[in-house]
C-alpha cells in the first residue's frame, strides 16, 4: 500500500482507538504495524503526521508488534528512522527515542541478543552524560531536552529490567555534579542505585566500588548485562509493600558494604537528597519514595540524612510529598520520627483532610492515611482501619461527619465517629461517650429522613442504608446504638415501602445483632399495615425476608387478607414466596388453611400449582425435612438422609424461575380464508423447550380473550408447522399481543418469560367474501356497494401509482378479495372485517401517474385505518 | 509510583452511552510490569469503550439507576475514597482513580508492584497519590483561566503532547502541564546545572513582585440556644514573581495588626525552603490559648515563573462579620419570614456588593409577595422560588437592617421548582453574598517592606487584598438545621 493521505492516517488512527482488538481483527489490521514503520520515513507525511503516528506506537506496541521478533524489527526500523533524520530541528527525534525506548521493553525485545537494544542502549547513554554523537545528531537547541528523554528512557528500561545500569552508577553519579538536568539524573541515579543495592544483597555480594567515578562503560565497550541478569529473576518493586518490608524481605541488611562503600554510598544519598528542592514535588516524592527503601536496613545508614528534609515537605499540602513522608515513617518509625514528629506528623495529615483550601478526593486519602497512620507503637492489629493513639476524639472534632457532606466524605468521616465511638466505650469516659453517640443518632436520623423523602434520588437510600451498615459493623456490641437503630430503620420502611430491597440487602449483610431484632420490627410494620397495590408488593418481598416462626397468627391473617389483592402472576409468587418461607420456619397449622385456600381461589393456574405442592409437602414431610426440601442451598450437609439427596433440585424444580426467553416469535404469512382472521405464529428456539405454553393478552380488549398455545417440544435447527392463532376482534382495529411463556428447560426448571409484543396489523384482519358464482360477480359487487349507504361512509383517495404497479400491488396484497377484475387498470375489490364490516375498494380508470381510488365502509371508524393502510401499500410498491 | 492508563471523560447525561473519552493515554510499558507483578490477579486495562460504561455504572452516572443493582447499590458497597473497583468482564480492575469535577470524570490506574490479592492497603501503593498528583494537574490545566468550551477543546487537543513531556513513560515528571507547555517555549535557552525543574527558563524584562490575599468567610448561624454558630475565614495568597536570575530568593512576609486574628492550619507552596516551626505547628485542630503565634510569618522562597498560591490558611477570628437572624413560620398557605441582618462595627463597611439570597426548595413558585425593608431593595424570581435582598454598597448607620413579609406559593410542579435534600419541612436558609476589597477579616496584609528580593535590580511590589463570603449560611431558627459535632454546646 502507498502513503496514506494525512486525513485517511486520521481516520485510520481514530478507527482504531476506538477499538484496537476489533480494528485488528478486521482487514487493515495485519498491515497497520508496517504501513506505520514505512509511513515514518515517508517524505509525504508531515511532521505531524508523524508525531501522532509516534503516539500510537507508545500506546499499542503489543498490538501493532505482537511478538519479540517483531517488536525487535519495530525498534531497529525506529532507530533507522531517528538516525537518517537530517540534521535540523525535528519534533520527531523524543517521540522517537521513546518509541524505540517502547518497543524493545513492551515487546520483551531487551535483552544481550538484541541487535537494537546493542543500538540504542549506548545511544542513550551517550545522550545523557551530555556527549556528542557526532554525525549531526541534532541541533544544540535539541541537545538538553534530548539529554532529559535518554534519561527517561533509561530509566523506563532500568524499571523493567532492574540492574540494567548497575553498571553505570559511577558515571551517572559523575553527571550529576556536571552541567545537565538535575531531575532526569536524579531520578535515574536513584533508580538504578536502589535496585543494584537489592540486587547485590540478593546475592550477598558487595558493591564492589560501583559507586565510584570511572568504573563505568567507556565509549564502543559491550554493555555489562551481568547485574541485569542477575536481578532478572524478579522485577523489583519501586516501592514494595510495607508490610512485606516490615517482614524483612526487603533483605537489604544481608548487605555489608565496606567503611568505604558506606562512606560512598552516604555521600551519594546525601547529594540526592540536597538537591531534591529543585524537582518538582512528583518527581521529589519519587525519589523519597526510592532512597527510603533504598538506605532501609542498610548498615551504617542513619536515616537522619531524611530529617532536614522533612519540616519543608510537612508545611506543604502536596499529596505525593505528604505520602512520601508517610512511606519514610513507614520505612524507619521511631529512628527517624520521635513521638513528638509522629504527633506533629498526625496534626498536619488531621489539618490537610479537612483543609477548605483542598479538593475533596484529597481530603479522602488524607482521611484515608490517618485511619492507616503508621504508627510507631501500633496497639491494635495491623492492617485494620483504626483511630491512632495520639490522635484523641479532641483533635477529631472537625473530622466528624455532617449532612452536608459529600456521601463519600460523609462515609468516611462516619466511620472515624464509630471507631471513637468504640474507644471512648472501651475508655468508658461517659460524657464524652454520650455526646459523640448522641450525635451518630442524629445523624442516622437526618439521613433516615432524606431517604424516605418521595421521589429523591435512589443515591439517598442507599448513603442511608450504607451507613446503617457502617455503623453496625463497626458497633455491632452497643445495644445503646443499636436499639434506636432499629426504631428508626422501621419508621424509615413504614414511611417508604419501597425501600424493600434495600432492607433486604442490608438484612442478608447484617449479623444477628441488628439482624433480628430488625426482623422483628419489619415483620411488625408489614403485618399491622394490610396494604393493596403497590405497596403490597414491597410488603410481600420483605415478608419473604422476614417472615418465620413467631406471631404466626398475625402474619397469616395479614396473607389471607392480601391473597384477596394478588391478582396478577406477580403478587401472586411473591405471597407463594411467602408461604415458602413460612413452610421453612416450619408453620403449620394455619398455614395449611392458607394454602388450602389459595390453591382454589388464585386465578393463576400455575399460582394454585405451588399452593397445592406446598400444601402436598406440609402435610406429608417433617419440618426437618421441609426446611431441606426448600433451603436455598444443600451444598451444606445437615441432615444426613438420602431423602435430602434425592430432593437436590427440588426447591429448584418446584419454583418457577424468571428467564429471558430462549423463543423467538414471529407473524408468518397471512392466510385470509375461514370464518375469522387466523395468525400464523412462525417459533424459533435457542435451545430446546419442553411444554410450551404461549399466553397471550390482547391489549385494550379489542378482540375476544386468545387461548393459549400449547407445544409439547422444541428443538433448536428443527423445522416446526407454524402456530395457528385464531383472532375474534371485537372492533376491526389492529392491536398489541402481550405475550408470555411457560416452558421447561432441558434441566427440568420451570421458566417464565415475557416475550416481546406481537402486532396485529389492520390487514392481518381481512378476509374475503364468498366468491360469487362467475359472471354473478359485478351484480354482487354493485350490491354490496349499494348496501354500505346511508349507514356507512364513502371517500376518495389518490393513489400515486401508474397501472404496471398497481397491478403488482394488487397481486401482492389484495389478490383474494378481488371480486372483479380488468388488469391493470380496473379492480373491484371486497373485505369482510370482523367481527361485521365490509370495505369495498374501486379502482378504476388508473392514469399514466395514478389511480383515484372510491371505498365504502359500513363502519366509519376504519375510515382512518384504511387511509393509512393504502398509503402505506402505495410507499412500500 | 507509575500510572497504566489515563483517561478524561465528559459526563453527558441524557446521551445514550451518559458519557465520551475525550482523551486517553496507555503505558504499555507499565503494563507489562503490572502483568509480572501482580501475576494471577493481573487485569489487563480494558479499551475505551468498557471502560467507560463500567466507571460509569460504578460512579452511579448512568441513567437507570431507577432499579436496585446489588453490585453497586448494596449497603456493603461501601467507598470513603476516590478508589474504585471496576467490574471488567467478569474481573476487577483495581484500583482506579476516578473523580468527577465540571462535568468532567478524570480517572486513572496506578501500578501496584505487588500481587493484587489480598489487597494492599491503599496507602502503601506510591502511584495512588502520583495519580491524584497527575488528575488534579490536567485538572488546572484545563480549568484555570478558561474561558468557555472552545479553549477546553483547545486545552484537550494540547494534552498528548503535554502528557509526552510531563509523563512520558506513565512516570509523572510534572504535574504542573503549564510548566511542560512553557518549557517548550524556552527550550534554546542554556540552562544552568541549578535550574529548578519546575521553573522552564528564566525571566527576563522589569522585575516585579505581586502578592494578593483573598480571604473567604463562611458561617453556619442557627439563632438557636442549644446550637453554637460557627464561622472561618479560609485566606489564600496568590503571588507572581517576576524577577531575573535563574534562583532568586525571595522572602515574603504576611503581617497582622496587633489585635489581629492569627493565621492557622498553613499549607506552603513546594517552592518554600523553610519553615519556621511556629508556622508549622499553628493549627485550628488544638484548643486556642493566647500563646499563639501572631505573625509576622516569614515565607523564604525561590519563586516559580507562574503565578502560584505561596501559601493557604484558616483563622478563626472572634466575631462573624455579619450576624444574621432568619425565622420562617408556615401559615396555612404561605410562609412569613422575617430577616435580621447586623454588620458588625469592626468590619469595613463598604462593599462591593452585598445581597441575601433566600431560596424556597421543595415548593410550588412564588405566586405573591408581600413585603417590608428597612434598606435595600428585594428583587422576586417567581419560578425559581427565590428572593435575593439586595442590600448594595454600605449597611445604614445603625449598622442594621431587617426584611419582613409573607410569601405564597403555587402548586408545586416536579420540573421547574429547586429540589434540595437538606431544606426538608420548616429546614430553610438564607445565604448571604458580598465582597469588600481592599480588606482583610484577620487584618493579614503584606506590604512593600515586607519583601526581601535577593537579585538584580530593585523589584516593583503591589500588593492586593480582599474579602469575599462563600457559603454563609443563616438557617430558619423555627426549625432544624444541619449541625457540625463543633456547633453542639456541650
Amino acid at each position: 500500500m502507498g502513503p496514506l493521505s494525512r486525513e485517511n492516517w486520521a481516520q485510520r488512527v481514530a478507527t482504531f482507538r476506538a477499538s484496537p482488538s476489533a480494528f485488528m481483527v478486521g482487514p487493515e489490521g495485519e498491515d497497520l504495524g508496517r504501513d506505520l514503520l514505512s509511513d515514518l520515513r515517508s517524505e509525504k507525511q508531515s511532521e505531524q503526521t508523524k508525531v501522532s503516528l509516534l503516539s500510537l506506537s507508545l500506546e499499542y506496541p503489543a498490538q501493532l508488534w505482537p511478538d519479540a521478533p517483531a517488536a525487535e524489527a519495530a525498534a531497529t526500523s525506529l532507530l533507522d528512522t531517528l538516525v537518517l533524520l537530517p540534521p535540523r530541528p525535528s519534533a520527531l527525534r523524543r517521540p522517537l527515542l521513546l518509541a524505540a525506548t517502547t518497543a524493545l521493553a513492551a515487546g520483551g525485545a531487551l535483552g544481550p541478543t538484541s541487535g537494537a537494544s546493542r543500538r540504542l542502549l549506548p545511544l542513550l547513554l551517550g545522550l545523557a552524560a551530555g556527549r556528542d554523537l557526532g554525525r549531526g545528531f541534532g541541533p544544540a537547541s535539541e541537545q538538553r531536552p534530548l539529554q532529559a528523554t535518554a534519561c527517561e528512557c533509561l530509566r523506563e528500561l532500568e524499571s523493567c529490567k532492574p540492574g540494567l545500569l548497575g553498571g553505570c552508577l559511577g558515571l551517572l553519579r559523575g553527571l550529576m555534579g556536571q552541567e545537565g538536568p538535575i531531575q532526569p539524573l536524579s531520578l535515574l541515579l536513584s533508580l538504578a542505585l536502589r535496585n543494584t543495592l537489592v540486587i547485590k544483597a540478593k546475592a550477598r555480594a558487595g558493591l564492589q566500588g560501583l559507586l565510584v567515578a570511572g568504573n563505568s562503560p567507556t565509549e564502543g565497550s559491550p554493555w555489562n548485562w551481568t547485574l541485569a541478569e542477575e536481578g532478572d529473576a524478579h522485577l523489583q518493586p519501586q516501592a514494595p509493600s510495607w508490610s512485606a518490608a516490615e517482614e524483612g524481605e526487603c533483605g537489604l541488611a544481608v548487605l555489608e558494604p565496606s567503611p568505604e562503600e558506606a562512606r560512598e554510598l552516604r555521600a551519594a544519598v546525601a547529594q540526592l537528597l540536597d538537591t531534591s528542592y529543585l524537582l518538582t514535588p512528583a518527581a521529589q516524592a519519587q525519589l523519597l519514595w526510592l532512597l527510603g527503601w533504598a538506605v532501609r536496613g542498610l548498615r551504617g545508614q542513619p536515616p537522619v540524612l531524611f530529617k532536614p528534609q522533612l519540616v519543608r515537605l510537612l508545611g506543604t499540602a502536596q499529596l505525593t510529598l505528604l505520602h512520601a513522608v508517610l512511606a519514610l515513617k513507614a520505612a524507619f518509625g521511631e529512628a527517624l520520627f520521635t513521638a513528638q514528629d509522629e504527633a506533629l506528623l498526625l496534626r498536619r495529615l488531621t489539618l490537610a483532610a479537612q483543609h477548605p483550601a483542598l479538593p475533596l478526593p484529597a481530603h479522602l486519602f488524607y482521611l484515608h492515611c490517618l485511619l492507616s497512620f503508621p504508627e510507631n507503637w501500633p496497639l491494635g492489629p495491623t492492617g485494620e482501619e483504626a483511630v491512632p493513639l495520639l490522635l484523641g476524639s479532641q483533635l477529631c472534632r472537625g473530622l466528624l461527619p455532617s449532612l452536608l457532606h459529600d456521601p463519600m466524605a460523609l462515609l468516611a468521616r462516619l466511620h472515624l465517629l464509630c471507631l471513637l465511638c468504640v474507644e471512648d466505650e472501651e475508655k468508658e469516659e461517659k460524657g464524652q461517650d454520650q455526646s459523640l453517640r448522641c450525635y451518630l443518632e442524629e445523624l442516622l436520623a437526618g439521613l433516615r429522613q432524606r431517604a424516605a423523602l418521595n421521589g429523591g434520588p435512589r443515591a439517598l437510600a442507599i448513603l442511608c442504608f450504607q451507613a446503617s451498615y457502617l455503623v453496625v459493623r463497626c458497633l455491632a456490641g452497643q445495644p445503646m446504638v443499636l436499639t434506636p437503630l432499629t426504631h428508626g430503620l422501621a419508621q424509615l420502611y413504614r414511611a417508604q415501602p419501597a425501600l424493600a430491597p434495600h432492607f433486604v440487602d442490608l438484612l442478608d449483610r447484617v449479623g444477628p445483632e441488628l439482624g433480628e431484632p430488625l426482623r422483628v420490627a419489619l415483620r411488625q410494620e408489614v403485618v399491622s399495615r394490610p396494604g393493596k397495590d403497590e405497596a403490597l408488593r414491597w410488603h410481600l418481598q420483605m415478608l419473604a425476608k422476614v417472615a418465620n416462626e413467631d406471631a404466626q397468627s398475625a402474619t397469616l391473617s395479614f396473607l389471607q387478607a392480601a391473597a384477596a389483592h394478588c391478582l396478577d402472576w406477580g403478587l401472586q409468587q411473591a405471597l407463594l414466596q411467602v408461604c415458602r418461607a413460612l413452610l421453612r420456619a416450619g408453620v403449620g397449622g394455619g398455614l395449611a388453611d392458607l394454602l388450602q385456600v389459595l390453591a382454589r381461589q388464585l386465578e393463576d393456574p400455575d399460582g394454585r400449582d405451588h399452593a397445592r405442592l406446598y400444601y402436598i409437602l406440609l402435610a406429608h414431610l417433617s419440618g426437618p425435612k421441609l426446611g431441606m426440601a426448600l433451603g436455598p442451598s444443600l451444598a451444606a450437609p445437615a441432615l444426613a438422609s438420602s431423602l435430602v439427596a434425592e430432593n437436590q433440585g427440588f426447591a429448584a424444580a418446584l419454583m418457577v424461575q424468571e428467564a429471558p426467553a430462549p423463543i423467538r416469535l414471529s407473524i408468518g404469512p397471512r392466510r385470509a380464508e375461514g370464518p375469522v382472521p387466523v395468525l400464523q405464529l412462525q417459533v424459533e428456539v435457542l435451545e430446546p423447550v419442553y411444554s410450551l405454553e404461549l399466553r397471550f393478552h390482547v391489549e385494550r380488549q379489542l378482540y375476544a380473550p386468545v387461548g393459549a398455545v400449547h407445544v409439547p417440544c422444541l428443538c433448536p435447527g428443527r423445522p416446526t408447522s407454524p402456530l395457528l392463532l385464531p383472532l375474534q376482534p371485537r372492533r376491526p382495529a389492529p392491536a398489541r399481543l402481550d405475550v408470555r411463556a411457560l416452558y421447561t428447560t432441558p434441566t427440568g426448571l420451570t421458566c417464565h418469560a415475557h416475550l416481546p409484543p406481537l402486532p396485529v396489523n389492520f390487514a392481518d384482519l381481512f378476509l374475503p367474501f364468498p366468491q360469487p358464482p362467475e359472471g354473478a360477480k359485478v351484480g354482487f359487487f354493485e350490491e354490496l356497494w349499494d348496501s354500505c349507504l346511508p349507514e356507512g361512509t364513502e371517500s376518495q383517495l389518490w393513489c400515486p401509482l401508474g397501472p404496471h404497479r398497481l397491478e403488482a400491488l394488487v397481486s401482492c396484497h389484495l389478490e383474494p378479495f378481488v371480486v372483479v377484475a380488468q388488469a391493470p387498470t380496473s379492480y373491484c375489490i371486497a373485505i369482510r372485517l370482523p367481527p361485521d364490516s365490509r370495505l369495498l375498494l374501486r379502482l378504476e380508470a388508473a392514469h399514466a401517474d395514478g389511480v383515484p381510488v372510491a371505498l365504502r365502509t359500513d363502519d366509519w371508524a376504519v375510515l382512518p385505518l384504511v387511509g393509512a393502510y393504502l398509503r402505506g401499500l402505495s410507499a412500500a410498491v | 509510583m507509575a500510572q497504566r492508563a489515563v483517561w478524561l471523560i465528559s459526563h453527558e447525561p441524557g446521551t445514550p452511552l451518559c458519557g465520551t473519552v475525550r482523551f486517553s493515554r496507555r503505558y504499555p510499558t507499565v503494563e507489562k510490569r503490572a502483568r509480572v507483578f501482580n501475576g494471577e490477579s493481573y487485569v489487563p486495562v480494558p479499551e475505551d469503550g468498557p471502560l467507560l460504561k463500567a466507571l460509569l455504572f460504578e460512579l452511579r452516572l448512568l441513567d437507570d439507576d431507577k432499579d436496585f443493582a446489588e453490585s453497586r447499590d448494596s449497603c456493603s458497597h461501601i467507598n470513603k475514597t476516590s478508589i474504585y473497583g471496576l467490574l471488567v468482564g467478569g474481573k476487577e480492575l483495581w484500583p482506579v482513580v476516578a473523580f468527577l469535577k465540571n462535568g468532567m470524570i478524570y480517572a486513572c490506574v496506578p501500578l501496584v508492584e505487588q500481587t493484587l490479592s489480598p489487597r494492599p492497603p491503599l496507602i502503601s501503593i506510591s502511584g495512588i497519590s502520583q495519580g491524584f498528583e497527575l488528575l488534579f494537574g490536567i485538572q488546572d490545566f484545563l480549568y484555570l483561566g478558561q474561558k468557555n468550551d472552545t479553549e477546553l477543546y483547545t486545552k484537550l487537543s494540547q494534552l498528548p503532547d503535554l502528557l509526552l513531556q510531563a509523563c512520558p513513560f506513565g512516570t509523572l515528571l510534572d504535574a504542573n502541564l503549564q510548566n511542560s507547555l512553557d518549557s517548550n517555549n524556552f527550550a534554546s535557552v542554556t540552562h544552568p546545572q541549578k535550574q529548578p525543574a519546575w521553573k522552564a527558563g528564566i525571566y527576563k524584562g522589569k522585575p516585579q513582585v505581586s502578592i494578593s490575599i483573598t480571604e473567604k468567610v463562611k458561617s453556619m448561624q442557627y439563632g438557636k440556644q442549644d446550637v453554637a454558630d460557627t464561622w472561618q475565614v479560609v485566606g489564600a495568597v496568590t503571588c507572581k514573581c517576576d524577577l531575573e536570575g535563574s534562583m532568586p530568593n525571595v522572602t515574603i512576609s504576611l503581617s497582622l495588626p496587633t489585635n489581629g486574628s492569627p493565621l492557622q492550619d498553613i499549607l506552603v507552596h513546594p517552592c518554600v525552603t523553610s519553615l519556621d516551626s511556629a508556622i508549622l505547628t499553628s493549627s485550628s485542630i488544638d484548643a486556642m490559648d493566647d500563646s499563639a503565634f501572631s505573625g509576622p510569618y516569614k515565607f523564604p522562597l525561590t519563586p516559580p515563573l507562574e503565578s502560584f498560591n505561596l501559601c493557604y490558611y484558616t483563622s478563626q477570628v472572634p466575631v462573624p462579620p455579619i450576624l444574621g437572624f432568619y425565622q420562617v413560620k408556615e401559615e396555612e398557605i404561605q410562609l412569613k419570614i422575617t430577616v435580621n441582618l447586623k454588620l458588625h462595627e469592626s468590619v469595613k463597611n463598604s462593599f462591593e456588593f452585598c445581597e441575601a439570597h433566600i431560596p424556597f426548595y421543595n415548593r410550588g413558585p412564588i405566586t405573591h409577595v408581600e413585603y417590608k425593608v428597612s434598606f435595600g431593595q428585594l428583587e422576586v424570581f417567581r419560578e425559581k422560588s427565590l428572593l435575593i435582598w439586595i442590600i448594595g454598597q454600605k449597611f445604614p448607620k445603625s449598622m442594621e437592617i431587617s426584611l419582613s413579609g409573607t410569601v405564597t406559593f403555587g402548586a408545586k410542579s416536579h420540573e421547574k421548582q429547586p429540589f434540595d435534600q437538606i431544606c426538608i419541612g420548616g429546614t430553610a436558609y438564607l445565604k448571604l453574598h458580598f465582597r469588600i476589597l481592599d480588606y482583610t477579616l484577620t487584618g493579614c496584609y503584606a506590604d512593600q517592606h515586607s519583601v526581601q528580593v535577593f537579585a538584580s535590580g530593585k523589584p516593583k511590589i503591589s500588593t492586593y487584598r480582599k474579602l469575599i463570603s462563600s457559603d454563609y449560611y443563616i438557617w430558619n431558627s423555627k426549625a432544624p438545621a444541619p449541625v457540625t459535632y463543633g456547633s453542639l454546646v456541650l
